[in-house]
């Protein structure tokens, strides 16, 4: 399979880069030290459950950043280098090199985080903690959907734009939008709306269900939902885990796959 | 089933067209020079034949399998030099051949196919570091991993050094005979006119010309050129030639020489109304046009 061929290259590459090791391990690191002081910081009871909804926060800063860093150069250092067009004359699809190149550097990025939420429940059970096993694979599952996401995204910008800068700039205007901007709006739009006398306290449910589309919201929905089980959703359906559950999945095809769809379309020059 | 199929095919970028409605067949077995000044559309066609860029208007196809539609087929069995590519970083000789390999599905062993395109010793060096000529022959090697049906390649010598190139056209030569259709574009006429069996002339993104080297000859007017050494120029010589039936152009080059272009039967006829004007013929030789004057006269390079 060629898509095969391109991941099992990219692979080789990309742990061959200093920066993508630094960014795999500072991801590890930060997941299994959270597991580390989550028992000392925590509440009690101290569950593998609730340490979900411990380290949730931080991995909605965190994995946005890793994800892009690692995704945004994958097509695009080799489209401005020129070596994409050794691999698009060899009988490779541009869908075996995009998906190739998703699987490894998603690949890289699940990895590490499973390897290390694997070490971190360990560290959380052991010796005070209490095991709750199908919450806790859920945390990880959906955390690694998330972590694909952000890499989806990364990977994304660097098929739709011709330089690496472009990329990369693009990239973390993504990032900034969403780890940063999008909070001080919601809380603008509440302000506003609140003193205007149109709103008491909460956002109307539709408006809440759109500003909750941003990836970190619907990642942090679905840990309330499914891992710590503390439902913030005041009733209506669309505001439940379950749909902000299909929403990730969108998130990781969706962007990815528009964006194929413009590569696809044009002339590699 | 021809090797590469162009029908009525044509790029436009933005306001330029690149390549106007070029038509014409390639056939499995022989050796195809795709020839024209830089910026003709040479490398557009081949970028429309990988899939880099397609077609405003008509199709190419290789081996029956169109380029666009079904670009993976089309590259499934041919070798591929492109122009404009850069190594991979991190990656080595051997592993760029590698890569080739597992693409392809092939079973060459990467040390022999270093071996021939004369890398063998850089093998385990990145090949990032290789200098313009050895990636040259690098990504030649690659094009010849899995015993290709028709390897394409984009100005082939560039960054070659005179051995390099020599070996280039040594490979070429040898894949041509084992079976594989060539098809390569350059500017260098010398390499086109030592391997090529036709060749194609692109001008301004039309074909102007497809035919054998020596049909190119023929189709200029025989394509002879007399050159005449006399004793000293006599008045109204030049007019007197050029009066002569089947002569094209005559000019003196140098203090006692004349140039003339003309069809094979006139030679004897120029001769003779030389001697009727009283010049007395110290020497004459006949050259066959060669490529260069040929691709000058198709693609008005001097103009």
């Amino acid at each position: 399979m060629a898509w095969q061929t391109v991941a099992r290259r990219d692979v080789g590459v990309t742990v061959g880069s200093r920066s993508s090791r630094v960014l795999l391990w500072l991801t590890g690191l930060s997941v299994v030290l959270g597991a580390y002081v989550y028992p000392v910081l925590g509440s009690a009871p101290i569950t593998t459950a609730r340490f979900g909804g411990f380290l949730a926060g931080w991995l909605t800063t965190l994995l946005p950043f890793v994800g892009v860093l690692l995704g945004y150069g994958a097509v695009v250092n080799e489209r401005e280098s020129g070596a994409l067009r050794l691999s698009l004359s060899l009988p490779n699809s541009r869908l075996d090199v995009v998906f190739g190149k998703f699987c490894s550097r998603a690949g890289l990025l699940t990895g590490t985080l499973f390897v290390s939420l694997v070490t971190a429940g360990a560290l959380v059970v052991y010796p005070f903690g209490e095991l709750v096993l199908g919450r806790f694979l859920a945390f990880t599952v959906v955390t690694l959907i998330f972590g694909s996401v952000w890499c989806g995204l990364g990977l994304a910008t660097s098929l739709l734009v011709a330089t690496r800068r472009r990329a990369l700039v693009l990239s973390f205007a993504q990032v900034f939008l969403s780890v940063v901007v999008w909070d001080a709006v919601e809380a603008a739009l509440r302000a506003g709306l609140d003193a205007a006398g149109v709103i008491e306290g909460a956002l109307p449910a539709p408006a809440q269900f759109l500003l909750g589309i941003e990836p970190g919201r619907v990642f942090q929905r679905i840990v309330d939902g499914l891992v710590t089980g503390s439902i913030v959703a005041d009733g209506q359906w669309y505001l439940n885990e379950w749909v902000a559950l299909v929403l990730l999945v969108g998130w990781s095809v969706g962007p990815l796959g528009l964006a194929y769809a413009s590569f696809v379309r044009r002339d590699v020059s | 089933m021809a090797a590469i199929d162009a029908s009525a095919v044509s790029k436009r970028y933005r306001t330029e067209l690149a390549l106007d409605r070029v038509d014409f067949t390639v056939e499995q077995g022989e050796t195809f020079g795709f020839l024209g000044p830089n910026g003709a559309g040479k490398s557009t066609f081949i970028n429309m034949l990988l899939d880099f860029a397609k077609p405003t208007a008509g199709s190419v196809r290789i081996f029956g399998h169109d380029c666009q539609a079904a670009g993976v087929a089309a590259r499934g069995r041919i070798g591929v030099l492109p122009e404009g590519y850069s190594v991979y970083e991190r990656l080595t000789g051997r592993q760029h051949i590698e890569y080739a390999i597992h693409s392809k599905e092939a079973d060459d062993d990467p040390v022999e196919i270093l071996d021939r395109v004369g890398i063998r010793d850089d093998a385990d060096r990145l090949a990032s570091d290789y200098s313009k000529g050895m990636a040259q022959r690098l990504v030649l090697g690659m094009a010849l991993v899995g015993e290709p049906d028709l390897l394409i390649l984009d100005e082939p010598s560039t960054g070659l050094d005179p051995n390099g190139a020599a070996r280039m056209r040594e490979i070429l030569r040898e894949e041509n005979e084992r079976g594989a259709t060539v098809f390569f574009s350059s500017h260098i006429l010398e390499q086109v006119e030592a391997v090529c069996d036709r060749v194609g002339i692109l001008r301004d993104g039309e074909l102007v010309a497809v035919d054998t080297i020596d049909g190119l000859r023929d189709s200029l007017g025989g394509g002879t050129k007399l050159v005449i050494t006399v004793a000293e120029f006599v008045e109204g010589m030049l007019e007197a030639v050029s009066a002569v039936d089947g002569v094209e152009t005559a000019v003196t080059a140098g203090d006692r020489s004349i140039e003339v272009t003309c069809v094979d039967d006139a030679k004897m006829d120029i001769l003779v109304e030389l001697n009727a004007l009283g010049v007395d013929v110290v020497n004459f030789r006949t050259d066959e046009a060669s490529l260069e004057d040929m691709f000058i006269e198709y693609t008005g390079a001097r103009r």
